[in-house]
C-alpha cells in the first residue's frame, strides 16, 4: 500500500500488508498480500535519504523548494529545506505523532499542536496531519482487489482500502491502481466520508532510483481545486543506510 | 374648599402611617432609578463594545469576505476609498486580517493577526484606550504587539513576554517572526479575547508579503451621532459601488442588536413588576385612611361635598405623598446611580468572563445617570400610585351621607 509521505521521503519502513484483514478466499489473500508488498517493497527500507523538490501551484502563486530528508523506522523523520535561501534551514522532525518545525530566522522550535494539524503543511496541498497520519494507515484500513484487467491501455489491477469500523482516519475510501506487470503504482484516488473523490495522487516518470525502477514524480491534485497541484520529484535515494538516532532530536533540528 | 391644605393635613394626621409609605414609595423609586441607570450603563457599555471597540457603525468587505476570510480577497484600492469616505464626512481606517499559529515558550494557540492602519483607527474605534496592561501600539516599535485578555492567558504570557508567530505568506512562503507582548486588551469580544494579535498594518503587510496597496476591511464610524444609520450605510453605498459589501452594524450583528433594543423594554417590564409590589402598598395604606375616616367623609357629604371633590381630595393627599416620596427616592436613587457611575458594581466574581452573543461584558457594571433613567421610575410611580387609589377614592365617593355618619 502507498503512502505519498512514504514515498517522498521514504520514511518509513513499511509492514502494512501484515496487518491487512483479508476475505475469506486463502489464495486471494496471499495474492492481495504478495502484491500490495511488492508496492511497499518499493520504498520500503530500514532507513533512507532522499533529496526531493517540491512545486507548489495554486491560484495565487506557484513555488519550488527542495529539501533534503532523513528517516529511520516508521517514527522518525526528519527533512530540511536547502532552497530558497529564504527558507534554507527549516527543518521538520517527526517523531511519533510529534511534529517539530525549527524555523532559522528567529531561531526557535515550534510543536505544532492539534490545531495546527489540518494546516497546509509549507504552504502544499498536504496537512500536517497527512504526515503524521500516513504511518499509521496500515492499520487503519481493509483491502481487496476490485478490478483486474485492461484500462486506458494498460493492464492494471485496482485495489480497493475501507477504513477499519473503529479507524480514526478524515477519509471514507481510498482506490489505488498499480500496474499489473511491473507492479508500479499509478494512481491513488481519496474519497472523503460522503465518497466523494477529495484528491488524486498520480505517479509518473519512471525510472532507476536506488537500484530499480520506481515513480519519481508524484503529483497531488485537490479535487475540489483541478488548477492546483503540488508536484514532488525525485532527485536522489538512498535506503538502507547507517543514520544515528541523535539525528532525530530536537537538539540536531537546529544544526547545518 | 382648599384640597391640598385639607391634603396635607390629613396626610400629616397619621404621620406614622404616611411615613412607612412614602418611605416605602421612596425606596422603590430610589432602586428603580438605580436599576435603570445600571441598564442603561450596561446597554451602552455592551454597545460601546461591540460598535466603538470593534465593529464601528460600518464596515466594508469585499463580497464574499465574511463567508470565507480568505487573504487575497481585498479591497484593492482601500486608501483612495477610505479617503473619499472621509471627505464625505466620516472617519474611516483599514485593516487586514491573517491567520497563523503564535507560540510562546509554553504554549502555542491560532490566532487572528489584525493588523491596524495607525494614524486612523484611533480616530474610529476607542480600543487604543481599551487597554489592561501596557501600552497601546506605536509605529516605531513594529515588533510590539497587543493580544487578547484569554489569548494571553492561553500563552501564559505576560507584558515583554516573547511570542513566535508561523504562517505562510500570501505568495506560499512560511512566514516567521518574533514579536513582543506591548500590551493586553481588556475584554471586548469573544473572537477579539481568544485569538487576536493586534499589529500595525505595515508590519502585517510584511510579514504576510501582502501587497502595498489595498485591505481586508475598511471601518468607518459617524461623525455626527444624530445621522441614522440606515442613511449613513446608503450613503456609503452610493458611494462604493456594487462590487463591494457595505453592511452597518446592526445588520453584522443582527442577534445583538435585537439584544440592545429590546434590553430598554426588559427594564420598562421590571419597574412594572417593583411597581405593583409598591402600588399594593399604597392601595392598603389609603383604604386604611379612608376608612377609619368614613364617619368624616360621612359629615362632609352631609354639609355639602360633591362626590368629584371627595375623589380630589384623596388623590391630593396621594399625589402630596407620592410627590414626597419621589423628592426622597431621587436624591437617593440619583446619589447611588452616581456611585455607581462613578466606581461601578464589581460583578467579577459572578460575571467574570460572562458574554453574549460574542460580545463581552464588562464584569464592573458602571451606572449611567440619564434623564431618561430618572424620570421613567418617577413617571411610572405617579402613574402606579394614581391607579392604586382609583378603588378606595371612588368607595368613599359614592358612601351615602346617611350610613356614613353613623359608621363607627
Amino acid at each position: 500500500m502507498i503512502r505519498f509521505a512514504i514515498i517522498l521521503f521514504s520514511f518509513f519502513a513499511l509492514s502494512a500488508t501484515t496487518s491487512f484483514s483479508f476475505a475469506e478466499d486463502t489464495e486471494s489473500i496471499d495474492r492481495v498480500k504478495v502484491l500490495l508488498n511488492q508496492v511497499d517493497d518499493l520504498w520500503r527500507g530500514e532507513s533512507s535519504y532522499a533529496v526531493t523538490s517540491m512545486q507548489v501551484k495554486t491560484e495565487h502563486y506557484t513555488r519550488t523548494m527542495r529539501m533534503e530528508g532523513w528517516s529511520k523506522g516508521k517514527e522518525k523523520t526528519l527533512f530540511k529545506i536547502i532552497e530558497p535561501l529564504r527558507e534554507k534551514g527549516t527543518a521538520t522532525l517527526k517523531s511519533g505523532n510529534h511534529i517539530y518545525t525549527y524555523l532559522p530566522k528567529t531561531d526557535r522550535t515550534i510543536k505544532l499542536t492539534s490545531g495546527m494539524m489540518m494546516g497546509a503543511w509549507m504552504g502544499s496541498h498536504l496537512t500536517n496531519d497527512d504526515l503524521v497520519k500516513e504511518a499509521r494507515l496500515e492499520e487503519d484500513y481493509d483491502a481487496s482487489i476490485t478490478f483486474e484487467g485492461e484500462r486506458d491501455g494498460h493492464n492494471i489491477i485496482e485495489f480497493t482500502l475501507i477504513p477499519k469500523f473503529d479507524a480514526a482516519v478524515v477519509w471514507g475510501k481510498l482506490t489505488l491502481i498499480i500496474l499489473a506487470d511491473s507492479h508500479i503504482p499509478v494512481v491513488e484516488y481519496y474519497f472523503d466520508e460522503d465518497m466523494i473523490l477529495a484528491r488524486t495522487i498520480s505517479f509518473s516518470d519512471i525510472k532507476p532510483l536506488a537500484g530499480r525502477d520506481r515513480p519519481t514524480v508524484l503529483r497531488v491534485v485537490p479535487a475540489d481545486k483541478p488548477d492546483e497541484y503540488t508536484e514532488f520529484v525525485y532527485e536522489q535515494l538512498e535506503l538502507n543506510i547507517t543514520v544515528s538516532d541523535i539525528l532525530f532530536s530536537l537538539s540536531s533540528l537546529k544544526k547545518r | 374648599m382648599n384640597f391640598a391644605k385639607l391634603a396635607a393635613r390629613n396626610v400629616y394626621r397619621n404621620s406614622r402611617r404616611s411615613v412607612v409609605t412614602i418611605a416605602a414609595m421612596a425606596f422603590a423609586c430610589a432602586m428603580m432609578i438605580v436599576f435603570s441607570a445600571l441598564m442603561e450603563g450596561v446597554i451602552a457599555g455592551s454597545e460601546r463594545n461591540v460598535v466603538a471597540m470593534n465593529t464601528g457603525d460600518i464596515q466594508i468587505h469585499q463580497q464574499d469576505y465574511r463567508d470565507d476570510p480568505d487573504i487575497y480577497k481585498m479591497i484593492t484600492s482601500s486608501a483612495e476609498l477610505s479617503n473619499a469616505i472621509r471627505q464625505i464626512g466620516f472617519v474611516a481606517s483599514e485593516r487586514l486580517f491573517a491567520f497563523g499559529l503564535m507560540a510562546s515558550d509554553n504554549s502555542s494557540s491560532g490566532v487572528q493577526l489584525r493588523g491596524v492602519d495607525l494614524s486612523y483607527e484611533s480616530t474610529v474605534t476607542e480600543i487604543h484606550q481599551h487597554i489592561m496592561q501596557g501600552t497601546w501600539l506605536e509605529q516605531t516599535d513594529p515588533h510590539g504587539v497587543v493580544i487578547g485578555k484569554k489569548l494571553a492567558r492561553l500563552l501564559d504570557v505576560s507584558l515583554g513576554d516573547e511570542l513566535i508567530f508561523v504562517g505562510q505568506t500570501a505568495d506560499g512562503y512560511m512566514a516567521n517572526d518574533s514579536f513582543n507582548v506591548r500590551g493586553i486588551l481588556k475584554s471586548v469580544a469573544a473572537g477579539i479575547d481568544n485569538s487576536a494579535v493586534l499589529m500595525s498594518n505595515s508590519m502585517l503587510r510584511e510579514l504576510i508579503s501582502l501587497p502595498e496597496q489595498g485591505a481586508h476591511q475598511i471601518v468607518i464610524m459617524r461623525v455626527d451621532k444624530k445621522q441614522a444609520l440606515s442613511q449613513a450605510s446608503e450613503l456609503i453605498k452610493s458611494l462604493v459601488g456594487q462590487d463591494l459589501e457595505v453592511m452597518n452594524w446592526r445588520q453584522l450583528m443582527p442577534v445583538i442588536s435585537r439584544f440592545l433594543e429590546t434590553a430598554h423594554v426588559q427594564t420598562l417590564i421590571m419597574l412594572l413588576f417593583t411597581y405593583i409590589a409598591v402600588a399594593s402598598i399604597v392601595l392598603n395604606a389609603m383604604l386604611m385612611s379612608v376608612f377609619e375616616r368614613i364617619h368624616e367623609f360621612g359629615i362632609m357629604k352631609a354639609i355639602g361635598v360633591r362626590p368629584l371633590q371627595i375623589v380630589s381630595l384623596v388623590y391630593a393627599e396621594t399625589i402630596i405623598q407620592t410627590l414626597l416620596a419621589s423628592i426622597v427616592g431621587l436624591f437617593l436613587g440619583t446619589a447611588l446611580a452616581w456611585y455607581l457611575q462613578l466606581y461601578g458594581l464589581d460583578m467579577t466574581s459572578l460575571a467574570d468572563g460572562m458574554s453574549f452573543a460574542g460580545v463581552a461584558l464588562d464584569p464592573i457594571w458602571y451606572a449611567e445617570l440619564s434623564i431618561n433613567s430618572v424620570l421613567t421610575p418617577i413617571a411610572f410611580l405617579f402613574v402606579m400610585s394614581a391607579i392604586a387609589v382609583i378603588y378606595p377614592a371612588t368607595k368613599v365617593a359614592r358612601l351615602s351621607p346617611l350610613e356614613a355618619i353613623h359608621h363607627q
